[in-house]
């Protein structure tokens, strides 16, 4: 799994690449610390690359928008394909993350 | 469509405690992500079956084929591995009195990830969402029913992402209303996450919400296996008497049994 993040004004574009798992989802979990380290008020997450998450995925990725309300940051996720939007819908997290369905769109108004 | 893949593969598989045979020359193929229903009265060997597919006991005639694996015999190093992406909810599992539900929850995560608390701690809050008991974190088993226990159970069951899980008796106990949101996310774990699910029952209500295939058991053997519309229709007399819980019929529930005579020695 690789993240790289692209800076666009004030909101930063976090592009993940590969599966999120038991192995890779403390790496993502570090990359996501670093953002409050920064104190990023702004984060977009692009799933456009992501095949498959597992529970300490979407548990990291919690981890991060709880972080995020306490600081009055705002999250949005993007591109999320097929398979994965059913591990949210599951989970019911579709209904806590604001998921949109590409990069321009989450970035409209944000 | 695309060609279904053989998860589980039974291939003429016996098992006898104290010289009887329990279960009797069972072939029997489950492909992945679907939701296979084993149903059979009481007895007929379903937990056996079950306690087989997933290497607790082992056969003593056939072999039980796991992923193209025959785990029939192998270490208990390799089966260990292979039964990491299991989850078991077994009839009578127990969970620890003296942990809270969370503690109960979190066990097969802190025994098998090296994850941080933090994280275990919303992957339970998830998990025990899923069951409808957000909430109930730190209460104990003793604090809770039955029913609620049992969903405990399925969490921890889940906890870990199994491929495969196998569930015997999920909704016994529970309340219709319960019961249904226990099947529709048995249901949903296979259709949306494609989970193989396996599950035990009685419950004719489930097994028609949820199977894509169902096999009867009797006395050990396998009667039928098929869809649900194929045993809804099938004139099988052993189905239409068990999926109309008539009393009389082939499955004959005194036949077996000593006579009052005898058992009162008289
Ligand atoms: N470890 C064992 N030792 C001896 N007999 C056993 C053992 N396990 C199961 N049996 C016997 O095997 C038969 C089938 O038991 P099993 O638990 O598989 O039935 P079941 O179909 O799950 O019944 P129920 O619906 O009541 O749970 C029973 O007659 C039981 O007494
Ligand atoms: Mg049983």
């Amino acid at each position: 799994m690789k993240v790289s993040n692209l800076k666009k004004s004030d909101c930063t574009i976090c592009s993940i690449e590969g599966e999120i798992n038991l192995n890779t989802s403390p790496d993502l979990r570090k990359a996501f610390e670093e953002f409050s380290r920064q104190n990023i008020k702004k984060i977009i997450i692009d799933f456009e690359q992501v095949p498959y998450i597992d529970s300490s995925g979407l548990a990291t990725l919690i981890e991060l928008f709880q972080r995020m309300k306490k600081i009055d940051g705002k999250l949005r996720i993007c591109s999320v394909p097929e398979k994965v939007k059913n591990v949210f819908e599951v989970t019911k997290l579709h209904k806590l993350f604001e998921i949109y369905d590409d990069q321009e769109s989450a970035l409209e108004g944000f | 469509m695309e060609e279904k893949e053989v998860i589980i593969s039974l291939r003429n598989v016996s098992k006898y405690f104290q010289g009887k045979k329990i279960i009797d020359n069972i072939s029997l193929d489950i492909y992945r992500s679907e939701t296979f229903v084993i149903m059979g009265c009481s007895g007929s060997g379903k937990s056996t079956l079950l306690r087989l597919m997933t290497g607790v006991i082992e056969p003593d005639e056939g072999s039980v084929i796991i992923k193209g694996k025959n785990i029939t015999g192998i270490s208990v190093e390799e089966l260990d591995d292979v039964r990491r992406s299991f989850g078991m909810l077994f009839q009578y599992s127990a969970l620890l009195d003296s942990l809270t539900v969370e503690e109960n929850v979190s066990l097969p995560l802190r025994e098998h990830t090296k994850l941080a608390e933090d994280i275990i701690r919303i992957i339970v809050k998830m998990k025990l969402s899923l069951v409808g008991l957000r909430g109930y974190e730190s209460y104990y088993p003793s604090q809770i029913s039955g029913g609620m226990r049992k969903r405990v159970g399925l969490a921890r069951a889940i906890a870990l992402d199994p491929a495969i899980v196998f569930y015997d008796e999920p909704t016994s106990g529970l309340d219709p209303v319960v019961g249904g949101v226990i099947d529709k996310l048995i249901k949903d774990l296979s259709s949306k996450l494609l989970i193989t699910s396996v599950v035990v029952t009685h419950d004719m209500q489930s097994v028609f919400n949820i199977a894509d295939r169902v096999a009867m058991v009797h006395k050990g053997q396998v009667v039928i296996v098929g869809d649900v519309a194929t045993i809804k229709n099938t004139k099988n007399p052993y189905v239409q008497q068990f999926i109309n819980g008539k009393p009389h019929g082939p499955i004959d529930f005194f036949k077996e049994d000593i006579g009052i005579k005898e058992f009162l020695e008289l």
